[in-house]
């Protein structure tokens, strides 16, 4: 399905088009299961989590428009935020360390990046220009929900250490991305 | 862009809190915070939107995988109650569907032009909507006149709000809502509608009305909350 079709559907959905979200649900809900599997490591909860995010993805169409942004980012954004969100609300904190060693550490993709063009090439490159350890904690960060507590562990670095860190590299990484 | 600063200090700043929202990497009740200023803040929440433009590109990385098939009849559950969703089932078994065709003969029949109804014409099905949304107090009836290409529409319940306008969408496949004008009257309020739009007027055709400023969304597309919409049935 091409953006514009994803458009389509999530506008029809804000109308309150129930075949509309039939087929939104057909076309984007592998993805969007993948991103749930991925931040939380586990397939019952993951399984909650999609329901949870095609209810607020119901409820919150008609501020797609408002978003401006691309149709599957926007449903991505949905699905990252609330599993981070599950993430965090999990007590206690142990379980998420168990989580953050089961999951494979993300690694740059060549493929992916060099199959990347314009625009989208440049978080790889900029991420490229980091330090190697702080552009996987970015990553990490994004693709796994890594906490700041599980980064500090995993880094073996105390918490306000891991903070400046990851902040430096967000500010480099703002300077190579506006550039 | 500020200097950087020195070494054994924590930078700073809205934009690196939004950064931090969208990386995901707060505690629960930061993240909490951060989401409750994104509804509030304007100029904050911009800051968010372009770190997750600058982010998108990486959500490549997470691979597709097909839920399992119980979920989504789940969701629609959720949202809709226990019945499926009308379109994966036989019209004559939709509860839904005869309890809007009784309030529909009923009510066509109470304001004057129900004959149509009760004595169907054997050459066309008649096309009728019953719009409505839960939670909204506004509910209308809407018919399809086949010869004078005209739809009639009436708001059975709910008032059309001061200050603002009703505006009815004609919403057929994966279009875009087409507006086929504003509800003018609290009683019946005709539609006239030109051919290539009554020829999308079907079986399965969506209606819907938005709340718009007065006069109607200006771009065309619609802009407000919905307040009521349904589905056409040829009867």
């Amino acid at each position: 399905m091409t953006p514009e079709g994803i458009s389509e559907l999530i506008s029809r959905v804000s109308l309150r088009d129930r075949a509309a979200f039939d087929a939104l649900y057909t076309s984007t809900s592998a993805k969007l299961f993948g991103v749930c599997l991925r931040i939380l490591g586990n397939r019952t909860e993951a399984e909650d989590a999609l329901q949870d995010i095609y209810v607020k993805i119901w409820n919150k169409a008609d501020r797609f428009a408002v978003a401006g942004t691309s149709p599957i980012s926007w449903l991505v954004a949905i699905a990252r935020n609330h599993c981070i969100d599950v993430l965090r609300a999990r007590k206690p904190a142990a379980a998420e360390l168990d989580q953050a060693v089961d999951v494979a550490e993300p690694s740059p993709n060549p493929e992916q990046s060099a199959m990347a063009t314009g625009e989208a090439r440049r978080i790889y490159d900029c991420l490229g220009q980091l330090d190697t350890m702080r552009a996987d904690a970015v990553r990490g960060a994004y693709l796994n929900g890594d906490s700041y507590e599980a980064l500090a562990r995993r880094y073996n670095v105390p918490l306000n250490t891991m903070r400046t860190w990851l902040r430096r590299s967000l500010l480099k990484l703002k300077e190579c991305l506006e550039k | 862009m500020s200097p950087t600063p020195p070494e054994d200090t924590i930078p700073e700043g809205d934009d690196l809190i939004a950064a931090e929202y969208v990386l995901g990497v707060l505690p629960a009740e930061e993240r909490r915070e951060v989401a409750r200023r994104i509804e509030t803040d304007k100029p904050f929440a911009q800051l968010v939107a372009r770190w997750q433009q600058h982010f998108d590109p990486l959500n490549d990385q997470f691979a597709p995988v097909a839920a399992p098939h119980h979920l989504k009849s789940q969701i629609d559950h959720r949202l809709f109650g226990t019945e499926p969703t009308l379109a994966s089932m036989p019209l004559w078994t939709s509860v839904i569907f005869w309890r809007g065709l009784a309030f529909a003969a009923l009510a066509l029949a109470v304001i004057g032009f129900g004959r149509d109804l009760i004595e169907p014409r054997a050459t066309s099905p008649q096309l009728v909507a019953s719009l409505e949304s839960a939670g909204s107090p506004v509910r209308t009836l809407a018919i399809f006149d086949e010869q004078t290409k005209k739809l009639k529409m009436t708001l059975v319940s709910g008032d059309i709000p001061q200050d603002k306008s009703l505006e009815l969408w004609l919403i057929a496949g994966n279009e875009a809502p087409v507006s086929l004008g504003l509800i003018k009257s609290p009683q019946v309020t005709e539609f006239d509608l030109p051919q290539p739009v009554s020829a999308k007027l079907r079986d399965g055709t969506t209606l819907a009305i938005t709340v718009e400023p007065a006069g109607g969304a200006p771009g065309g597309a619609p802009t407000g909350a919905i307040v009521a919409a349904g589905t056409v049935r040829g009867i």
